[in-house]
């Protein structure tokens, strides 16, 4: 019986995750975590009998909260064993997050969770989400890249990627910790049912226009809220550690993502990209999406052999468009 | 002599016979069928059996099982365990044959310029996307290509006029790599022969042809190169495509190919050892093929190199009509095509997946590809 910690349980892949633990039957408690009040989506599981999940606030992003959590009476009676760390991806992640200490809020709540999981003696295993945007893509419409391709470590990396690629350094640097199993699974542009769409530079965040490179297509690899659900549940399962790419079967170009969710995107020349991109810097902008990088002209897919081989995940969703109740035609995800 | 020193003596040969090759082991001249078998055994298989034997008592350790280097079980040991395992091959899409394929009614003005058996064609594409969206993981849109289609297809009879034979060369399923010469500034010989393979193939297939990365760069092209079925030329897409049990089109030769001047026209340039790594690897046949006509289609008379460097450009052509003509001067004559697709050549049958390690081995592999593609290009001159 697995005991797990979900971090931004408050959110939609964080919600996502719970629920489909709370279904599975080789787990006995998940201790969810989240910034703000608990999800009304949680109240049936909440005020059960003996309910299977507890529920706390805490800022991940603040040493003292994330201390005191860790040495709370709670956490202790709750023996975890598993930490499954969601970053921080929902609304509030498109309002301007501040610097943590010079680093940004993600890299501050990553880091000081990944000190605390080595350092909490109940704690087995770590299994992190992270963004397949971290890759250096090589120009080119679509790019199939696997685990052992290159990172993108251009300093010049927009900052909402390079928190992305700090995460993931900090959590690859433990990999092969024999004290502590961790598990990083990359994920491509997270959508969900009704048009939502996370971990994406440009799209994710408050809907409304966006720029894009003229002349540029590049191709988005999906996966479903739902199929990261269960790749986190394979992966809380998995005995083994390892940094996995985990997509959907669906890979769309961006400016049809952006239609199927219900944002309008406006082509813009290389040269007024640029100006755009520092206009944002200029304001003070930087953080909320990536206005100019590699990832607006060049796509990639994933490979999610590693994945299925020795996690045994295999996506169940399918994303397509379909017929919402206003008439709109919108993203939507559903089991094949 | 130690046993150590008799692997080092077989390396020291091997490296001998791969810098010096026998006279007697040149192969067919040029011009004459480098296929055909008229007295005795292949040529090129003979040769090949010589390097093998020599590879293979270089490579193998004492103590190592024969099994690890070879592809085949060697005699006496045919233990499965020995084997080195293929990689994970995801399924490949299945397309139907052109008989099982029912066409409704032409619908528009892109239905009524191709015929039937273009039409069953392009409806077969849509079966290489799987899922629900559109494109496939590569960027391929059957929709986009069924509107290109025509377009091309009118070049390929009327501009081109292209007359193509061995197509029974052409692998009916599974993986393979097609290995082509490359001239003229614009990559018209590409285009044809997708539209050649995919009408002369049941179940159509689909050549998915590599490019240089360069072309991932420009505006608007990647993105046409990538919804019509071609990708981008990195080590992992190349071996994701095999893997997959696609064709793939590769030109060696590179921009190099291009850049030949009129007096280097039908004459190879070096060619890039990429492809017979992969195809080791991937265990596919390679599918010698020679286009003859493009040299012709715009004969490069010099490159200005350092125009082309202070312009980041592959190439800045002198031609009769470029630039005097402007853009229009890029245009290519309407030379006649012909395709010719030679028997295929199974590395991979003689050669493990670890051959793809051997730099001398992927090297003169390359050259005896190589020299085939040039073989059939004067032969069809």
């Amino acid at each position: 019986m697995r005991r797990v910690l979900v971090t931004h349980a408050d959110e939609p892949i964080g919600r996502r995750a719970v629920k489909t633990l709370y279904h599975d039957a080789r787990v006995g408690l998940i201790f969810a975590v989240g910034d703000g009040p608990p999800p009304r989506s949680f109240d049936k599981f909440l005020s059960a009998r003996e309910p299977r999940v507890v529920y706390a606030r805490v800022d991940l992003a603040r040493h003292r909260p994330v201390t005191d959590l860790f040495h709370s009476s709670d956490f202790r009676a709750a023996e975890i064993d598993t930490v499954v760390h969601v970053p921080r991806h929902g609304a509030a992640a498109s309002e301007q997050a501040p610097l943590v200490a010079g680093i940004a809020e993600r890299t501050a709540e990553t880091r000081l969770l990944l000190q605390h999981c080595l350092e909490a003696p109940g704690v087995e295993s770590l299994v992190a989400v992270g963004s397949a945007f971290v890759y250096k893509l090589a120009p080119g419409n679509v790019n199939r890249v696997d685990e052992g391709s290159e990172l993108d470590l251009d300093p010049e990396v927009a900052p909402e990627i390079r928190s992305w690629i700090d995460c993931d350094m900090l959590l690859h640097g433990e990999v092969h910790n024999d004290r502590l199993r961790v598990v990083l699974l990359r994920v491509p542009t997270v959508v969900a049912s009704g048009g939502y769409v996370y971990l994406h530079p440009t799209l994710s965040g408050r809907s409304g226009r966006r720029v894009r490179a003229a002349g540029f297509d590049p191709i988005c690899a999906l996966i479903s809220d739902k199929d990261v659900a269960r790749a986190i549940q394979s992966a809380v399962h998995a005995r083994g550690p390892g940094i996995y790419n985990v997509s959907g079967s669906e890979a769309v170009p961006l400016s049809l993502l952006a239609r199927w969710t219900g944002r309008s995107t406006l082509p813009l020349p290389g040269p007024l990209l640029r100006l755009a991109a520092a206009g944002a810097r200029f304001a003070g902008q930087e953080l909320e999406t990536a206005l100019d990088g590699p990832h607006l002209r060049y796509g990639f897919t994933l490979d999610t052999r590693r994945a299925e081989r020795e996690l045994g995940f295999r996506p169940l969703d399918r994303i397509g468009l379909a017929r919402a109740g206003d008439g709109a035609l919108r993203l939507e995800t559903a089991s094949a | 002599m130690s046993e150590s020193d008799a692997v080092e003596a077989r390396v020291f040969d091997t490296h001998a016979l791969l810098a010096d090759p026998p006279a007697a082991e040149e192969g067919p001249a040029l011009g004459s069928d480098p296929f055909a078998e008229p007295s005795g055994a292949d040529p090129l298989a003979a040769r090949l059996d010589v390097l093998e034997r020599a590879w293979r008592g270089a490579r193998v350790r004492p103590g190592r099982p024969l099994a690890a280097v070879r592809s085949e079980p060697a005699r006496g040991d045919a233990s499965p365990a020995a084997r080195p395992q293929p990689p994970t091959r995801r399924r490949a899409p299945v397309l139907p044959t052109l008989g099982e394929i029912e066409l409704p009614e032409p619908q528009g003005l892109l239905d009524r310029l191709v015929g039937e058996d273009v039409r069953k064609v392009l409806a077969a594409f849509f079966h290489l996307v799987e899922g629900e969206g559109p494109y496939d993981r590569f960027g391929f849109s059957p929709e986009v290509t069924r509107r290109a289609f025509p377009i091309f297809h009118a070049l390929y009879r009327g501009w081109f006029r292209v007359d193509s034979e061995g197509h029974a060369n052409l692998p009916e399923t599974g993986g393979a790599v097609l290995v082509s010469n490359h001239a003229g500034l614009l990559p018209f010989d590409a285009a044809m022969t997708v539209i050649d393979v995919a009408l002369h193939s049941d179940p159509p297939r689909l050549a998915r042809a590599i490019v240089d990365r360069w072309a991932g760069t420009l505006p608007f092209v990647n993105v046409f190169y990538a919804r019509v079925g071609q990708v981008i030329g990195t080590r992992e897409n190349f071996a994701d495509l095999l893997d997959e049990g696609q064709l793939v089109l590769v030109y060696p030769e590179g921009v190099d190919g291009i850049r030949k001047t009129i007096a280097q026209r039908y004459r190879l340039q070096a060619f890039r050892v990429g492809f017979i790594e992969q195809a080791l690897r991937s265990r596919v046949p390679i599918v010698p093929m020679a286009v003859i006509g493009s040299d012709d289609q715009a004969p490069v008379l010099f490159d200005v190199k350092p125009l082309a460097r202070l312009l980041g450009l592959p190439i800045a052509p002198i031609t009769p009509t470029f630039p005097w003509l402007g853009p229009l001067g890029l245009l290519p004559y309407p030379v006649r095509y012909r395709i010719v697709y030679g028997e295929p050549l199974r590395f991979h049958e003689r050669f493990g997946p670890e051959g793809a390690d051997d730099a001398r081995l992927v090297r003169y592999l390359a050259n005896q590809v190589r020299r085939a593609v040039q073989l059939l290009i004067d032969r069809n001159r």
